[in-house]
Parts: C-alpha cells; structure tokens; sequence
C-alpha cells in the first residue's frame, strides 16, 4: 500500500508530524491530499529545542514542509482491512475528460506515456509495481502523479 | 523507464531499485543527520516511504542506543540515503551499546562542543575577510 494511501487510512487517527524546521506537531489527522497537506485537531506544537508548547484547535499543514509522520502501528493493521473491503477497479478511471489519445486509458494501463513523459510515466508505474491489486492500482497510480506534475 | 545492462544484469534507475528491498531491514538517512533503522513497507514515485517497526540509532564516537520509533510516512525529499543492512558482516568499527539516557547526553556534549569549534571558525574565517553564509539549501535542517 501506497504511503499517501496509509495516512488516508489514517483519518482521525493521532499522529505526530515533524516539519522540516524541527517543529513537531501532535494531533488528529482530519484529512490530507495527495499533496501531503494535512488538516488536524487538537494540536500540540512543540518547539525545535523542546522548550516552547502550544496548544492549537486546529491546523493546517503545508505538504512540503512536511519531514515525516509518525502513525500508531495499528493503523497498519486498517490499511489491510480496507484493501480487501474496496472492490478491484477495473478499466480506465472514467472520470477524467478523454485528452486527445485517450487520458482516461493512460489511467489504467502500464505502457501508454508519451515520448517526452517516460520518465515521468516510469516513476508513476514502477510505485505501482508492489502490493496486489490490479487496475485500482494503477487508477490510483496515475492520479496521484498528475496532481504531483 | 530506465534501464541499464551491465555484465548481463539489469539495473532499474533511481526509485525503481527500491522495490526489491521492500520488507528487508534498511538504515535510512535523513537530511537533517538522523539514522532510522526500519523494514521498508512501501514507496511511490516520489520517495516517500513507509518504515515500520523503526529506531532512531544515535552514535556518539563508538556508543550508540536504538530508540523505538514504530512507524513512519517519511517524505521522499528528506531521505539523503537508504542501505541495505547485512547482520552477518562483523562491524568494521566495534560499536557499543548505552542507555538512552547515556547517549542523549552525550549527544547533547558533542552538539555544544561541534558548535564552539563552528564558532571558533566563523570567527577565525571574519579575520581574514571570509563569510560564511550556511547552507541556503538546507537552511531548515
């Protein structure tokens, strides 16, 4: 299972997450993208140095300034449960405008990048090459590159 | 996707090598200097990997102490290397093993000692005319 994919399954879930400048913050995940913004609930700030404390209702985090998340070792567990509950997608994601040549197909399938994005649709294939599920992979996959271009 | 044959193997260039060390235990480390020691669970496109049942390993000279960390979303970016760990090698460097309590201090000793040496340059680098501005690329860490 995708990273972007755990912290989903981690909603409402207590987390820790550390920016970049040190800062950490401690709270309840309301929500995140696949920017890696997150939205939390009853935060506690902690300073670089371990000094200063805060006590935030609410805050938003921007992805990029983001170092890591520490997630409670159960919500592995949920992420299980959740990919035998979701039923395998199959074919290309439909929601999207067909472009030209189809980019509702490139959605679903491995091979069909342009020339100039091979790298890119490379990247967006070989992230999909573990875990089990078949077409909502790939769905997944796909989507989730586009919004990073 | 770019592939290289060599010697007739094929190597997968950058994060596609990662997949074949999913569930294998790996020492990653940070931008900011922290070493993590983990089993690698996932990866995307960008680099950003899951870690589970992770300890931060601290070295201070020849001591260090592993302190539980459990799991981790890491953001691609801040990785400056992952390797592969291989417990049948004997340590080339023997390293010894202290309480967390130990090794924090004496991590705290090291930082205040590496910085008065910093301080000792910078002024040193002022007499003869030379600034030192920092990283402006790694100014947060």
């Amino acid at each position: 299972m995708l990273p972007l994919t755990l912290l989903r399954t981690a909603v409402f879930h207590p987390m820790l997450v550390e920016l970049k400048n040190g800062e950490t913050y401690n709270g309840n995940l309301i929500s995140c993208d696949n920017f890696m913004n997150i939205h939390l609930r009853d935060v506690i700030c902690t300073s670089r140095d371990g000094d200063r404390f805060w006590k935030i209702p609410e805050c938003y985090v921007r992805g990029n300034t983001i170092k890591y998340l520490r997630l409670p070792e159960d919500v592995l567990g949920l992420v299980k449960e959740d990919v035998n509950e979701r039923p395998t997608r199959s074919g290309p994601p439909s929601r999207r405008p067909y472009r030209g040549r189809g980019d509702g197909g490139r959605g679903g399938h491995a091979g069909g990048r342009s020339g100039d994005n091979r790298k890119g649709g490379g990247g967006g294939n070989r992230g999909g090459h573990q875990g089990s599920r078949g077409g909502g992979r790939g769905g997944q996959q796909g989507g989730q590159f586009r919004q990073g271009r | 996707m770019d592939i290289s044959i060599v010697n007739n193997d094929f190597y997968l260039s950058g994060i596609a090598t990662l997949v074949d060390d999913i569930d294998k235990q790996l020492m990653v480390i940070l931008r900011d200097g922290r070493t993590l020691i983990a089993f690698l669970r996932s990866l995307d496109q960008f680099g950003n990997l899951v870690l589970h049942q992770a300890f931060e390993r601290i070295c201070v000279g020849q001591q260090y102490a592993d302190i539980p960390r459990g799991l981790f979303v890491i953001r691609g970016e801040n990785v400056l290397l992952i390797g592969e760990l291989d417990y049948r090698k004997p340590l080339r460097v023997p390293l010894f093993e202290v309480s967390i309590e130990e090794i924090l201090k004496l991590q705290k000793e090291d930082l205040e000692k590496k910085e008065r040496i910093e301080k000792l340059r910078q002024k040193a680098m002022i007499e003869h005319g030379l600034v030192d501005d920092g990283n402006p690329i790694e100014e947060h860490y």
